[in-house]
């Protein structure tokens, strides 16, 4: 793991999150959340459906405003977007009236970048994503997991410090998704930008992260904080046969199969 | 070579065509009615009308109302439909005014616009421009309201302003929606176009169209609604050419081959 001090870069402060229901009667989506993220860590944040993983996200982003408590980014409270978090979604959201390139060279020319170094830059980006050849297509034109490689690139060409990736590979095909996270992985060892990593998956969660932030729902909460003492650089052939990821695998379901149960109890 | 198939989708416009025209001629024949001249009687007519310069300024001049009363229309329409496809605030002030407009005739108004204004141009452009509105408004408004969040939040993100991301995002996002407005809006701006200088007899290809009627030059009458039918046909093909270039991204391509990945 990294020998520098660790610094936080971002600082999530009691932050609590209502949402009006259509039944007028107020949802607590997020309960008092305080978390804190290490420069250049792999944060992942696992839970169920409708915990709040995404709302904690959108928080961080600045696309939602917490109905209480506060979110930092190098100790400045978040207001609004910037550039200097990065999403990617699901959903993927490309421009579809753009290119491959033409997507990917949106933010830097957006920042001023010339559109000859512009291009230059989203060029090797979309060559290091494994899109190359792939430069004039449009967004209709490709997979789900290409789709999600241009994404990808699209946001790392703006050169965010932080990356905020929500449920990136959820809808992809179980290959597809193999195949991204050993990607991402690779991609992240280079640079080690700090990532915040929304999931459900379990396996996904342990496979990429430095730390896992479990969280419970009715009121979304923290449940537990694992670290992920894997080495690194990490191989997904080699990981599967480790005991010790095969032992975080089964304490992290086996935590979430008790925190069922209790809530079918009551 | 093009095979058969093709051939006969080409060919289908031309033939349909030919039918219509036949039918006519057959039935004109059988119905031997003045006021219902066979199709070549009317066809004979169409070079006369385009021939005389005075039909042709007054051609010209219902075509630059047209022009005009649908730039207009476009112009405003589509930023405003915009607006309200992401604001509520804008969409619950302008969504009552626009319930009112939206079922009354446009041509229904005009006798009180020419009332305030006159029976020129303007009358008659502005009438032009209301037909056309609503339409484009509707489809920019739809097509907004579709754009989807995490696009928009994607050029925030990017450091877009609200107005950048309404311009480059929401408009581009939105084109094929709205371009589907603008279609409609153009038919409209036809039609509109000929009711107007129907009911204000000055100028233009409807006056043509019904002086002759007054005048019982049935053939005449008919060759009016011809040029006019020709018109229309043209407009929208040229429209339907520059839509598929725009919007050439979001059209399905069958001949692409999908699977790389
Ligand atoms: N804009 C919203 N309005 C109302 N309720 C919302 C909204 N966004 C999320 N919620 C609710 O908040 C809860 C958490 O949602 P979300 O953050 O999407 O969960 P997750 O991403 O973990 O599945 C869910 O119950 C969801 O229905
Ligand atoms: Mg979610």
């Amino acid at each position: 793991m990294s020998q520098k001090p660790a610094s936080a870069i971002i600082e999530i402060d009691r932050v609590s999150q209502v949402f009006q229901t259509s039944s007028r009667r107020d949802h607590l989506a997020l309960s008092d959340i305080s978390l804190t993220i290490d420069e250049g860590a792999f944060v992942s944040i696992l839970g169920p459906s409708g915990c709040g993983k995404s709302t904690l996200l959108y928080i961080v982003g600045g696309f939602v405003s917490p109905t209480s408590g506060v979110a930092k980014i190098k100790g400045q409270a978040i207001t609004g977007p910037g550039p200097d978090r990065g999403p990617v979604f699901q959903e993927f959201a490309l421009f579809p009236w753009k290119t491959v390139l033409g997507n990917v060279m949106y933010g830097p020319r957006q920042q001023g970048v010339r559109a000859a170094a512009a291009e230059a830059q989203s060029r090797a980006l979309i060559e290091m994503v494994g899109l190359k050849g792939y430069e004039n297509f449009y967004p209709k034109e490709l997979s789900g997991g290409m789709k999600q490689r241009v994404a990808l690139a699209r946001t790392l060409a703006y050169h965010p410090e932080v990356l905020l990736m929500d449920e990136p590979f959820g809808a992809l095909d179980a290959h597809t998704r193999t195949r991204l996270q050993n990607d991402l992985l690779n991609i992240w060892e280079r640079d080690r930008k700090t990532v915040l990593f929304v999931t459900h998956s379990v396996d996904e969660a342990v496979f990429l992260s430095d730390k896992v932030v479990m969280m419970s729902k009715s009121p979304g909460r923290i449940r537990q904080l694992i670290d992920i003492d894997l080495p690194r650089p990490r191989r997904r052939n080699e990981l599967l046969l480790d005991p010790r990821y095969q032992k975080h695998v089964v304490d992290i379901e086996r935590m979430f199969d008790e925190s069922d149960e209790g809530g079918s109890a009551s | 070579m093009i095979s058969p198939a093709a051939l006969i989708r080409r060919a289908a416009p031309v033939l349909a065509c030919i039918g219509l025209l036949a039918a006519w001629q057959a039935g004109s024949l059988a119905l031997k009615n003045d006021s219902f001249p066979t199709a070549i009687e009317a066809i004979r007519a169409i070079p006369d009308i385009l021939g005389d310069k005075e039909s042709l300024i007054n051609i010209l001049a219902s075509l630059r109302r047209m022009a005009i009363g649908f730039g207009v229309a476009v112009l405003v329409s589509i930023p405003l439909g915009l607006l309200m496809g992401r604001s509520r605030a804008v969409a619950a002030f302008f969504n009552p005014l626009l319930m009112v407009i939206y079922p009354v005739p446009k041509a229904a108004l005009m006798p009180i616009i020419m009332l305030w204004l006159g029976v020129g141009d303007i009358t008659k452009t502005l009438v032009i421009f209301l037909g056309v509105s609503l339409p484009v408004i509707y489809h920019s408004f739809e097509g907004a309201k579709a754009v989807e969040e995490k696009m928009l939040w994607s050029g925030a993100a990017m450091g877009l302003s609200p107005v950048q991301r309404l311009m480059r995002i929401v408009l581009p996002a939105a084109l094929p929606e709205i371009l589907t407005g603008c279609r409609t809006g153009l038919v409209l701006a036809l039609i509109t176009m000929i009711t107007s200088e129907m009911i204000a007899r000055q100028s233009g290809a409807g006056n043509i169209l019904f002086n002759a009627l007054d005048m019982g030059q049935y053939d005449t009458v008919f060759a009016m609604i011809i040029i006019v039918g020709a018109m229309g046909i043209c407009l929208d093909a040229i429209f339907e050419r520059v839509r598929a270039r725009l919007v050439r991204w979001s059209e399905p391509q069958f001949d692409m081959p999908l699977s790389f990945s």
